[in-house]
């Protein structure tokens, strides 16, 4: 096992250190001090997420207002590394409630000493499942609210038989007035597309997300419409594919509660769930991807102080659906001076600080096509006209109901030696993740 | 600035001191600079109001750090704004926010110039900060005048005119060819009249940039300068509030005093007086008090005056005086002054002699060399180097290795390379100095460059009484358990070249030599490794008769480096390793380095470098390259076109390419160094030396009292002793002038072509001459190669041989002239008619611009190059040795005075010299037989017999009994092996030994001067 860190430093955005935690003696106490001078006052935050300062390895990743800063000065794996503080920061989020930014790190500092202390000894990674530290740590955070349904008249089993056991992720026992299960299928659609309208880069990563408050052991099998479960489905069952789309997965990653072996002999999705909110599984997919938006920008300089900008969103997700949130930005010049706009549905204006038109829709149903056109003056410089590098115009939105893979739930069955009868309830959204038209 | 009025402009300061980040700062700077374009932008206009307070917060955020790349309109148009806010607004946004080289100014020199020529005051004050801040070529062109007559007029306010000559000091020293100050010395003169000390400080400010340039012009102010300088520092007649801590004027008096430091003398002897009198006054009046700010403000004047003074070039006294006073200081606890004390008085080494003086110091200057502060200890340093002499070297080195081992680790390079340059400039004696850089690679081997410890070889090579003490000195610092890899280095080259001559000592036979270097061999790194090769070869070559152990263990050593990765390491592996299967001629191959040429130290050229940068002014400059041409014992010997030094094979590289690439390649300028060492040369003389540092010599030939008497008049053929000969060759070019020196020395050239067959004959800053030769039986073929260096022709040229009565010579003709940097070869049949010991002489004349230079060459056609190497079977031999009985045929000798040889030596002798030594023919060991071939035309092939019988009780005389078929011969043998046997000076493969006189032994026919003369 690879060692991970031998220093952890959260520090805010002005290099102040929040909270630190060192669990080698191979780097000084001084290390942050190194990251402040080199990395945080230089311009190259955020241009590499590792660098080597002085013998030691840095690797820092911003969450909301939080630096988070591993030092190492052996050769440490770097994905290792990363992938700790990403289950750090989750499980944290779980005992706070959700919000992981500086303040809750003031509030929660003996919280996150005794975490830290849990998750990583002598800098090798621990046991990260906030539902099995939530079993011995159980400090005053801010409960998540999926917690608080626990029951607490039970008595605190034994921990160490729990993370030794053969299904180390759910304890024994569990009992629910009414058994529910609820599955969410996230996707993000990242999008590069020319001005012409040809698609340069698309992809969807999606995860499915589980909320199970299911009594005693149960045994759930998933059922999707992809390529590789149906064809083996249809050998089994001898009888020819149906027709209808089937979803090409790649990079298939699972939770630790799925059975791999059955899942490579007879490719179904088969667990025993943790108890709680989990993420069952994340895929990606670079084919065959619905866009939900469609941008048809033209931009026209008109001599050195004036520009025109006509952006035309076309949605192409069924008539009933609805986009919420829908945020465009279309980059301007550094020199705007004065900017008036004509839209046909939501509100835009000039934001100086981040050099962009910033049009928002609320609610955008399918199949219409609102337009924004604005009119630019543009302040004369001195320096010499640069000429504008044009950045692609960006786009968030959140699609509920809507797969851009057109993944869809089969089935979902569960089987307990009780035999009772649970409800299940699944959801679908889309959301943007880098979507970004040139112009 | 009325910011009270400014409610947005103070919100938005606020708001940025507020942000808790840089990134919420940008946004918010962002943002503010989107509103104050909307602003701008506005077709209705601004109003005055609005458009100062947008301006200001422009300014605010350019000085944030941000890019303002728009609002200079605004800017500069609120400079013509008839109310004093906006005005003062717009000069100060334009100063600060566009430079001389934006368009947009010129919309701006209209309005400024109606506000210096204009009546308000506050105004015309605006308008020359702008102009001075900005200074750029058109406001200088347009508004110099306007500028100057302010500056002299006489309504105006002194507060004004004060502004008028700062800002045309900086237009001046922006375009001193644009500002028009002819005719202003009277003008400048009359300003020093002023009473009014503002305007008296900013026109000494304006005096001193103007006699920077020209001094010339501006006698007329010196007398004023001193009056002023009296007028503050003796009369203290000036205004209340313009003393400091009760010093008069301390800026004004720095400045008095750097202006006089412009001008080359003071010649006016009133003057001078009342000018001495001052700054003796300043001199005497100044002490070290508790108040530091009184004594910044009391040393800034009196450094001044002591620069002055050194400028001046005052009497001794107050010299002495300025010492002691720079003694007191070096003396007390605050850190700055000693600082001062101590850099001033480096300084003041440069510029007279006060040497003495300062020695009288030397405690405790060393003692600051432990100063906690490091700046502190630099300039002690420097200021030990500076003061160095022969006197103190020896206690100064010594110090300075001392502090060698605590100094820092920032220091010990400059200390290590200082400690090397002064232990070479003032070695008392050689041993000493050889003593001092061993101990300073062992104690910080990781600072000595390699320059040091090439020159330390250089040095060795170059003084043959030095080599076994070096060598006995290598041996010692080897058994020490860790050493620096320089160490091995300098130990392992020195051990391989000379350990020979120590053979006799116990723990110094060849197989221990060769186990302590090798003992070090695990622990080097790829770059010592070659030398350590060289040394292992050069070891083996020593022990003859080869002792199988050691050789095996050497050869397995070679063979293992045969595959190397290292190219280096593998071509000398593979070199070695066949070369010493060879026998003889790896004798011949790796025979010891020759002396390295003459060349000034590497290490003296670059602190030379060094220390002309810090002399400052340019008296001081003069002065101390002066003193340093007197300082230096010797001057680069080369021409500026010089020796060619040899590039590319790296330092001490002995065996390179064998000499046939010569034999074929006769049009190429291979240079074939005495002993064998063939390097390649660059027909173009290279940039500068590679390894010439290492082929440089020693500027030490013994003390430097020694060298300065050396006879100029010596004549180089009439002269045997190099001693005198090398310091001939140290006497600075300037004083001889006309003559041409030769590079290197002639008789060694000769000597060394008399046992190899090329090599230089004679080279000197015009020619070279190569030669090379190739011998069959009684016949023989010489080149000669006449080589051009120059890039100018060399006409006249004559060369004439004059042949001993045995031999036949005849040269080929000699071309008049040798066009640039061209060789000409000129062969020459010599036939050898019958045994002699007579040597030929070239004697060679050529015309370099108005310079005739005439040489006579002793030509290498001697007596041993007709013998051909034979080896006899005992069958053979005795009854040869029988038949032959009695003189004349068989001579017998006995030769005292003989320099004491093992006897493995003596053999590799006769080997040289092509007589071949037959081992196991006579059963005493001390006994040697040896058999060659000799050829003439007149005996054809003769054999002939030598036996050597030695006595082990003493080494110095031997019996030697020659024999052959015919008595001239037997003669002339004999008496060629006596000389050679009397003559070795040291080892047997320098025979050229150039360090003995030729031998006394021998007839006085063959001192080669008293040849010349009877051949002439």
């Amino acid at each position: 096992m690879p060692v991970a860190a031998s220093a952890i430093y959260f520090l805010n955005l002005r290099g102040d250190v929040l909270i630190n935690r060192l669990y080698r003696d191979d780097v000084g106490g001084n290390m942050v001090d190194a990251f402040r001078m080199h990395i945080m006052q230089t311009k190259e935050l955020g241009t590499c997420p590792v660098r080597q300062i002085g013998g030691c390895s840095f690797f820092y990743m911003r969450i909301s207002n939080v630096y988070i800063v591993i030092v190492v000065s052996s050769n440490a794996n770097v994905a290792c590394a990363f992938k700790f503080v990403v289950e750090a920061v989750a499980l944290f989020k779980s005992y706070f409630g959700g919000a992981f930014d500086e303040d809750a790190i003031r509030n929660n500092f003996v919280l996150i000493y005794e975490l830290l202390d849990e998750i990583m000894d002598f800098g090798y990674p621990q046991n990260l499942s906030p539902e099995i530290l939530k079993l011995y740590i159980t400090q005053e955070g801010v409960r998540s609210p999926f917690s608080s349904k626990q029951p607490l008249d039970k008595p605190v089993p034994n921990a160490t038989l729990q993370v030794t056991g053969a299904v180390g992720w759910r304890r024994e026992g569990l009992a629910y007035k009414k058994n529910e299960v609820f599955l969410d299928i996230v996707e993000s659609v990242n999008l590069l597309m020319s001005s012409k309208g040809s698609v340069l880069r698309c992809d969807v990563t999606g995860k499915i997300l589980m909320k199970c408050f299911l009594s005693g052991m149960p045994d759930l099998k998933l059922g999707l419409n992809d390529k590789i479960g149906l064809e083996k489905e249809s050998q089994l069952k001898n009888r020819p594919t149906k027709s209808g789309k089937t979803i090409e997965l790649d990079d298939v990653t699972f939770h630790q509660c799925v059975n791999l072996t059955r899942f490579n002999s007879e490719k179904t999705v088969s667990f025993v769930p943790p108890d709680g909110e989990f993420e069952l599984m994340k895929y990606r997919i670079t084919e065959g991807v619905n866009l939900p938006f469609r941008v048809l920008p033209t931009i026209k300089e008109l001599g050195r102080t004036r520009m025109e900008v006509n952006v035309k969103v076309k949605s192409v997700f069924g008539a009933k659906m609805f986009a919420l949130g829908v945020v465009i930005k279309i980059p301007v010049p550094k020199q705007t001076a004065k900017t008036s706009f004509q839209v046909t549905s939501g509100r835009a204006k000039y934001n100086a600080s981040i050099d962009c038109l910033v049009w928002k829709i609320r609610k955008f149903p399918g199949q219409t096509e609102p337009t924004l056109s604005a009119e630019i003056e543009l302040i004369s410089t001195i320096a010499e006209k640069k000429s504008w590098t044009r950045p692609p115009i960006q786009m968030e939105f959140q699609v509920p109901m809507f797969t851009a893979s057109g993944l869809r739930v089969r089935f979902l069955k569960v089987w307990e030696k009780s035999g009772y009868n649970t409800v299940e309830w699944v959801r679908y959204i889309t959301k943007a993740g880098s979507y970004e038209v040139r112009c | 600035m009325a910011l009270s009025g400014m409610r947005g402009l103070s919100v938005f300061i606020s708001d940025v001191r507020n942000c808790q980040n840089k990134e919420q700062e940008r946004l918010r700077v962002d943002k503010e600079l989107g509103n104050v374009r909307t602003r701008f932008k506005n077709e209705k206009g601004l109003s005055p109001y609005e458009k100062k307070k947008y301006v200001w917060k422009m300014l605010y955020i350019y000085m944030l750090g941000y890019d303002v790349d728009f609002g200079h309109m605004e800017a500069v148009s609120l400079i013509s704004a008839p109310k004093y806010p906006e005005k003062q607004v717009g000069y100060i946004v334009t100063a600060c926010l566009l430079n001389e080289n934006h368009d947009f100014l010129r919309l701006a020199i209209n309005t400024v110039r109606n506000d210096i020529i204009g009546r308000n005051e506050t105004f015309q004050c605006l308008a020359l900060t702008l102009v001075g801040n900005i200074g750029g070529r058109e406001f200088a062109e347009s508004l110099a005048a306007d500028v100057q007559k302010l500056l002299i007029s006489s309504s105006c306010r002194p507060l004004v005119r004060k502004k008028a000559a700062l800002c045309l000091l900086r237009l001046y020293r922006k375009n001193p060819d644009v500002v028009n100050v002819d005719g202003w010395a009277d003008r400048m003169a009359q300003l020093l009249d002023e009473r009014d000390l503002g305007v008296l400080t900013s026109s000494m400010s304006l005096l001193v940039a103007l006699v920077s340039n020209n001094h010339e012009a501006y006698w007329s102010c010196l007398p004023k300068c001193v009056k002023t300088l009296e007028r503050l520092a003796r009369n203290q007649d000036i205004p209340q509030e313009y003393t400091y801590y009760g010093i008069p004027s301390p800026w004004l008096q720095v400045k008095t005093m750097r202006a006089l430091q412009y001008f080359p003398t003071v010649e006016d002897p009133n003057t001078r007086r009342s000018l001495f009198e001052v700054l003796q006054r300043i001199l005497m009046g100044t002490d070290v008090v508790k108040n530091v700010n009184k004594n910044n403000a009391s040393h800034a004047v009196l450094f001044e005056a002591l620069a002055l003074v050194m400028h001046l070039d005052a009497e001794k006294e107050m010299m002495s005086q300025c010492v002691a006073l720079l003694g007191k200081f070096i003396a007390v606890r605050e850190p700055n002054i000693r600082y001062l004390g101590l850099e001033n008085m480096t300084r003041m080494l440069m510029v007279t002699d006060v040497q003495d003086i300062i020695k009288r110091h030397q405690a405790q200057i060393i003692t600051s060399l432990k100063d906690p502060d490091i700046s502190i200890r630099r300039r002690a340093l420097d200021l030990l180097y500076g003061m160095c002499d022969v006197s103190n070297a020896k206690d100064i080195v010594e110090e300075l290795l001392q502090y060698l081992s605590s100094a820092d680790f920032a220091m010990r390079e400059e200390l290590s390379l200082k400690a090397a340059i002064l232990a070479e400039k003032f070695a008392p004696d050689l041993s000493w100095y050889v003593d001092v850089i061993l101990q300073l690679i062992d104690k910080a081997g990781d600072f000595v460059s390699d320059d040091i410890w090439f020159r330390v070889v250089q040095f060795v090579t170059n003084n043959e009484d030095l080599q076994s003490y070096a060598a006995a000195k290598a041996r010692e610092y080897l058994n020490k358990p860790a050493i620096h890899e320089t160490m091995v280095k300098v130990s392992a080259y020195i051990l391989g070249e000379y350990g020979h001559l120590l053979a006799r000592r116990p723990g110094y036979s060849p197989k221990e030599l060769f186990t302590i270097i090798h003992e070090k061999h695990p622990t080097v790194s790829t770059s010592t490794i070659p030398i350590l090769l060289s040394s292992y070869a050069k070891i083996l070559m020593h022990t003859q008769p080869p002792e199988p152990e050691l050789q095996n263990q050497i050869w397995t050593i070679f063979n293992k480096y045969e595959s190397c990765i290292d190219v280096e390491i593998q071509q000398r592996a593979a070199e070695y390793f066949a070369l010493s299967r060879k026998g003889a001629s790896l004798m011949d191959i790796l025979a010891e380095m020759p002396k390295f040429p003459e060349r000034q130290s590497a290490l003296i050229r670059k602190a030379e470098d060094a220390e002309v940068d810090t002399a400052e002014q340019s008296a001081i400059k003069l002065r101390a390259q002066q003193q340093m041409s007197t300082a230096l014992v010797v001057t680069d010997q080369r021409p500026p076109n010089g020796m060619p030094a040899q590039p590319s094979i790296g330092p001490l590289s002995l065996v390179k390419v064998p000499s046939e690439t010569v034999d074929s390649n006769p049009g190429d300028q291979g240079l074939t160094h005495p002993n064998g060492v063939v390097y390649k040369e660059d027909p173009q003389p290279p940039s500068q030396d590679i390894i010439g540092d290492l082929l440089g010599t020693l500027s030490i030939e013994g003390p430097p009292g020694a060298v300065a008497q050396s006879p100029q008049s010596a004549t180089y053929e009439a002269e045997g002793a190099p001693s005198a000969a090398d310091a001939a060759a140290l006497v600075p070019v300037g004083e001889e002038s006309g003559s041409v020196q030769p590079i290197g020395n002639i008789n060694e050239r000769f000597y060394a072509l008399c046992l190899k067959d090329s090599g230089v004959l004679y080279e000197d800053p015009n020619i070279q001459i190569g030669i090379k030769a190739e011998w069959r039986a009684h016949q023989g073929r010489l080149v000669l190669f006449l080589g051009n260096k120059n890039t100018a022709s060399l006409g006249s040229v004559q060369a004439l041989i004059l042949p001993p009565t045995h031999l036949k010579m005849e040269l080929s003709l000699v071309p008049e002239t040798i066009p640039p940097r061209a060789q000409v070869q000129c062969p020459l049949e010599v036939m050898n008619l019958r045994p002699s010991r007579d040597v030929a002489v070239l004697d060679f004349s050529y015309k370099f611009g108005p310079t005739m230079v005439n040489v006579k060459l002793r030509l290498p056609a001697v007596l041993n190059k007709f013998l051909q190497p034979i080896t006899v079977s005992p069958e053979e031999f005795f009854p040869q040795w029988r038949s032959l009985s009695g003189p004349p045929l068989k001579l017998q000798e006995v030769v005292r005075g003989v320099r004491p040889l093992p006897l493995p030596e003596m053999a590799n002798l006769f080997n040289t010299y092509r007589l071949t030594v037959c081992p196991g023919l006579d059963p005493n060991p001390n006994n040697l037989v040896a058999s060659t071939t000799f050829y003439s035309e007149t005996t054809r092939a003769m054999l002939c017999l030598v036996r050597i019988e030695t006595d082990p009780a003493d080494r110095t005389q031997l019996r030697m009994t020659v024999a052959s078929g015919d008595p001239t011969l037997t003669f002339e043998l004999k008496e060629f092996i006596k000389e050679q046997l009397v003559s070795i000076p040291t080892a047997p493969q320098r025979p050229q030994g150039p360090a003995a006189p030729p031998p006394p032994v021998a007839p006085a026919s063959q001192d080669p001067g008293a040849l010349l003369a009877g051949l002439l």
